[in-house]
């Protein structure tokens, strides 16, 4: 009881510098909405439309214009442009003025139509990776559309039924389930990872920053004065209004997602909590642990930092980690973003039972646990530490 | 004092805030962390998480329900592809759903009983491909490698059906219009080759506004009355100190630069086609903005670990609004124009054409307007701040002095009255 009352205490005065300090609105509530609201919108299309594609029309008949005319009603590319060279194109490209360029050499119909098998090129870039590869879509497809336009023409003036043409024509169809996410929505797929790591990273520097300040003001000892000299009541009392505004600034962009832009969540409610419930405690637990490493305020928020964004990359959401040497993939471990997007592209994106995540669970309530391990560190520098600036 | 010696003069004092910018940095050890240490480790550990730039054999499941020599046919040219990895064959969807769950393989390959009848019956045949959409990368290996081997068996099957005598008649009958499918910058569509340009010129900025930041905060902190500049006959103009600052942390990058922008890329084997003048071109503004939005930066922080809070969370949304990872035309206007205010966004993009798209320093043009553009407005920023941390430190400096007179004085009242 003497403890809870200890905790209480020491929460309320955490509250009361939570509220003089600026630094912890900014940090806590204005910069993380102002992410949720960046990633959220950016990425509001879902799959980038309209892109900016080029043509070289040399044959410039009405078979080639009705291809070009098809390309410019796909739904991610745009014609924008003729070019009277390929030479120019190029050059438009390198403008950053298309990402890709449809090439129809001089007499493709006449060589079409007389089976002499004419070639047309498609050119784009992947310097950027997801206009690239969409472009690429779209280009391949008009290409193939072209062939098949020809057979399609032959077959039917030869009396074939539209079936009969089909099969010919794609005796193998694929049958595509894009499982989850059937749109390829890049919201989805983007925001519900960089997101979180952003938060990540608050918590981490937050929960660092605020110990520090701590020792930097001089309070230390006061705080240690408040917990009976009880480290343990000192720093789960200062933690619980962190991680109550946390939380509610989690669930918050939760119910966001989840009930106002409908992404997919077949895990339901339950795993959504459970997530966000670890997901604040593994990253406070890790920010105190780097604090109890190295009690000083500069260098447990710069590793803090460090860490942090270096988990977008570690996180494995955008380059899959079975792609990065194995050392890196050991590396991965250490990072909690990493857990943090198994367990929920395994139980929330999916909806596959827990167990088969279990690993991951177990790790991130072990980055919970993690600042056990230095308690006795952070005591020992409340109370006899000096800032040096 | 003739207009010589004044230069002269002002050099001298430039020079002197330069040396002790130095002397701060180097002793500062949260500046150097992020302004040597940072920009030498990191692009090695970036450019090795990226190394291997696009993935191999991923790993796939097969229900065969078909037991045919033709779905065998199936499944044994997207093994021999070198994207997918058929890894193992299950009874059924679920069974072959479980191994998805336990992240074994990324997706499934489902042949239905009746795939050979059907082909052999002239009907359409169908496969289903189900993919696990937490990887686009996967996803994109799993589904390309199936369309590929379809359109292959395809086209076998047609020239069975074709009855023609001639390969040339096979060809034609196939694929009447030949497709050359031709990838120009990045041809294997490397990850690393695509991301990691631009990762390693947003170093340079990000890392620059937390050294300067640091620096600065230190400088307030160390201070009497907490102001940036401190109270010297050489801190007396702000063209001074603003010189002599920039000077130092251009100094600095001025290697850093060269390390990031040439010497990596060479060690990892990333694309890099920019010829060094152009690279130079380009540097220099980027550098000076970078430096001058740094300085304007570190006024705004009165305790030096607010840098941190400040700078750090930006890196993600700053390399998107770049086009890098989304295309800059699916960027909504508002955001493009917040893009607008840091160096990073015309940085990266004119990098990245120069570097692996080959393009001249004149495509980049419009770039390098809006780089010189910002170093105007952010030189004209910093010498605005500056001036007012100026007037500041002499205010304190006049009011300090004051008090000493004041306090000489009323020491001399007390002697006399002894």
């Amino acid at each position: 009881m003497r403890y809870l009352i200890n905790i209480w205490r020491i929460a309320m005065r955490e509250m009361k510098i939570l509220r003089k300090n600026p630094i912890y609105l900014c940090c806590m509530l204005v910069f993380p909405l102002l992410t949720m609201l960046f990633f959220t919108s950016l990425l509001d299309e879902g799959l980038p439309q309209e892109m900016p594609v080029g043509v070289v029309d040399l044959d410039n008949t009405t078979t080639s214009r009705a291809l070009i005319r098809r390309l410019d009603g796909f739904q991610s590319s745009h014609v924008v442009a003729h070019y009277p060279s390929v030479a120019a194109a190029r050059h438009a490209m390198q403008e950053n003025e298309i990402y890709g360029f449809l090439y129809i050499p001089k007499c493709t119909t006449d060589n079409l139509l007389s089976a002499r098998r004419p070639k047309v090129s498609f050119y784009y870039s992947n310097v950027s990776i997801a206009a690239g590869s969409l472009v690429m879509k779209d280009l391949k497809t008009i290409a193939t559309l072209g062939s098949a336009a020809v057979g399609q023409a032959t077959m039917r003036a030869k009396g074939f039924t539209d079936e009969q043409i089909q099969t010919f024509l794609q005796p193998i169809r694929i049958d595509l389930h894009q499982v989850a996410n059937p749109w390829s929505n890049y919201n989805m797929y983007l925001s519900t990872v960089f997101v979180p790591g952003v938060m990540m990273l608050f918590m981490f520097l937050i929960s660092a920053y605020s110990l520090g300040m701590e020792l930097k003001m001089e309070r230390g000892k006061e705080l240690l004065a408040k917990a009976d000299g009880n480290i343990v009541v000192a720093i789960l009392g200062k933690y619980l209004p962190q991680a109550l505004v946390f939380l509610v600034l989690i669930f918050f962009y939760e119910f966001y997602i989840y009930n106002v832009l409908h992404f997919t969540h077949a895990g339901g409610l339950w795993t959504i909590v459970l997530l966000a419930v670890l997901q604040v405690f593994a990253s406070i637990g890790f920010g105190i642990f780097i604090f109890g490493l190295l009690p000083s305020l500069r260098m447990s928020m710069s590793i803090c930092s460090l860490w942090g964004v270096l988990s977008f990359s570690l996180a494995g959401s955008a380059f899959p980690v079975m792609g990065m040497d194995s050392p890196i993939q050991a590396l991965t471990w250490l990072f909690p973003l990493r857990h943090y997007y198994m367990l929920y592209q395994i139980t929330v994106f999916n909806g596959y039972p827990l167990i088969d995540a279990w690993f991951h669970f177990v790790a991130l309530v072990a980055f919970t646990l993690m600042p056990w391990f230095v308690v006795h560190k952070i005591k020992n520098a409340m109370l006899t530490y000096v800032y040096i600036p | 004092m003739s207009i010589f010696h004044k230069i002269l003069h002002w050099l001298d004092d430039a020079a002197y805030v330069w040396r002790f910018e130095l002397r701060q940095v180097l002793r500062d050890e949260g500046v150097l962390l992020f302004c040597v240490v940072v920009p030498l480790v990191y692009p090695l550990l970036y450019s090795w998480v990226y190394n291997n730039e696009s993935i191999h054999e991923v790993p796939v499941v097969v229900v065969d329900q078909s037991h045919s020599q033709l779905s065998r046919q199936f499944i044994r040219m997207c093994d021999a592809s070198s994207e997918v990895h058929v890894v193992s064959y299950a009874a059924d969807l679920d069974d072959a759903q479980s191994l998805v769950s336990r992240q074994i393989v990324k997706g499934i390959y489902l042949i239905p009983e009746d795939f050979a009848t059907r082909v052999n019956r002239l009907q359409q045949a169908t496969v289903s491909v189900y993919c696990d959409m937490a990887l686009m990368l996967t996803y994109k290996a799993i589904y390309q490698t199936a369309m590929a081997v379809s359109q292959k068996m395809g086209a076998q099957i047609q020239t069975k059906l074709s009855g023609n005598y001639t390969a040339r008649e096979d060809l034609i009958s196939t694929s009447p219009l030949d497709v050359e499918e031709v990838a120009m910058f990045n041809p294997q569509a490397g990850y690393g080759s695509a991301v990691l340009p631009a990762v390693l010129m947003l170093i340079i900025q990000q890392t620059l506004a937390l050294g300067i930041g640091l620096a600065a905060g230190t400088a307030r902190e160390r201070n009497r009355y907490g102001d940036l500049v401190p109270i010297h006959p050489s801190y007396g103009g702000v063209g001074r100190v603003v010189s002599g600052k920039a000077l130092c942390y251009l100094m600095v990058y001025a290697i850093m630069s060269v390390y990031l922008t040439i010497v990596v890329p060479k060690l990892f084997h990333f694309i890099h086609i920019a010829t060094w003048q152009s690279l130079l071109q380009l540097m220099i503004p980027y550098l000076l903005a970078c430096v001058f939005f740094g300085m304007t930066v570190s006024c705004l922080v009165r305790y030096r670990e607010n840098v941190i809070l400040l700078v750090v969370f930006v890196s993600l949304p700053l390399l998107f609004l770049t086009g890098v990872s989304w295309p800059q035309t699916s960027i909504p206007g508002y955001l493009q124009g917040v893009s607008w205010l840091f160096p990073s966004t015309f940085g990266i993009r004119a990098y990245l054409r120069l570097n692996s798209m080959g393009a001249s320093i004149a495509d980049v043009s419009s770039e390098l307007r809006c780089l010189w553009i910002q170093v105007a407005a952010y030189l004209g920023a910093a010498c605005l701040v500056y001036g007012h941390q100026l007037r500041t430190t002499r205010q304190h400096a006049s009011e300090r002095l004051d008090y000493l007179r004041k306090k000489r004085e009323v020491r001399q009242a007390l002697k006399k009255r002894q």
